[in-house]
């Protein structure tokens, strides 16, 4: 059920995450090389200063703010967005390398090198 | 961007429109749920997105109808916003670097707009991934304070 409602974005921005902040996952994508994981959210409305990065606990969370630029007294017509914060939650238990994430923010995508650890990349064991 | 306004009197309607009051309206809640569901459907979720099709508000206060639409990271040159026939047409399309490739997602949606709107006036700007489309509205359709004096 959780799969259709993730689908249809009416049911996206009512659903609470069990907080009183209702939140809503943004869509993202994680590719994988040797040396780093690419991580691409799209956020869209949400500039710097809304945004978060945060790695604690083995835990990566980002929460984007959106700032929607939209004169006063406008009466809505049609809704299909929602202003629910944007919330992710990675957990990579230590296989990433926090002192060396690299982050970008551009046209609402944010895009993040997160360097991986060294106990984490493929290591050659000699044998002798 | 670029704008263009040409009437096409032979294309059928995108959708049974049926207009509330004069307004606005083309398609049902469900019907753009059920859209939205096959395009992500048919296209995969992951990576590509939303299959073409993405979020849009709208709004209106006296003097404007507001399109706002969620595109996030596409190229500005490649969005085209164009009024045909009662309708706004948004077409944008995004290039992703993902590791091995290149993949070009395009995105595609025909809005109804109500019929009180100064085609020439039209503009659009894109901030943090947001489109935002002004449309001014009509002088003549602005709400006009008529005094009525009794006696």
């Amino acid at each position: 059920m959780s799969f259709f409602n993730a689908l249809i974005p009416a049911f996206n921005g009512a659903a609470p995450e069990g907080d009183v902040i209702p939140t809503r996952r943004p869509q993202y994508h994680v590719a994988e090389t040797d040396a780093a994981y690419s991580l691409t959210v799209n956020l869209p409305g949400v500039a710097k200063d809304g945004l978060e990065v945060t790695d604690e606990n083995g835990e990566l969370r980002i929460t984007g703010k959106r700032a929607l630029p939209l004169p006063d007294n406008v009466a809505v017509l049609h809704r299909e967005s929602s202003d629910a914060l944007f919330e992710l939650v990675l957990t990579h238990d230590n296989t990433i390398d926090s002192e060396k994430i690299d982050a970008e923010l551009k046209d609402g995508v944010l895009r993040l090198t997160l360097a991986k650890a060294e106990s984490a990349k493929p290591r050659k064991i000699s044998i002798s | 961007m670029r704008f263009i306004k040409y009437t096409n009197p032979d294309a059928p309607s995108v959708a049974p429109s049926a207009r509330l009051g004069g307004r606005f309206y083309g398609r049902t809640d469900i019907e753009n749920e059920i859209d939205w569901l096959f395009g992500a459907a048919l296209s995969g979720i992951a990576g590509s997105a939303l299959g073409g099709q993405f979020p849009v508000d709208l709004y209106e206060d006296k003097d404007n109808t507001y399109v706002r639409a969620e595109l996030p990271g596409v190229t500005r040159d490649a969005i085209s916003v164009e009024i045909v026939d009662g309708s706004l047409s948004i077409q944008a399309s995004r290039k992703d670097k993902s590791g091995e490739g290149e993949n070009t997602v395009s995105f595609n949606r025909l809005v109804s707009i109500p019929d009180d709107v100064q085609a020439d006036k039209v503009s659009a700007a894109y901030e943090n991934g947001i489109l935002t489309v002004t449309l001014p509205r009509t002088e003549k359709s602005k709400p006009k304070k008529i005094s009525v004096t009794v006696n």
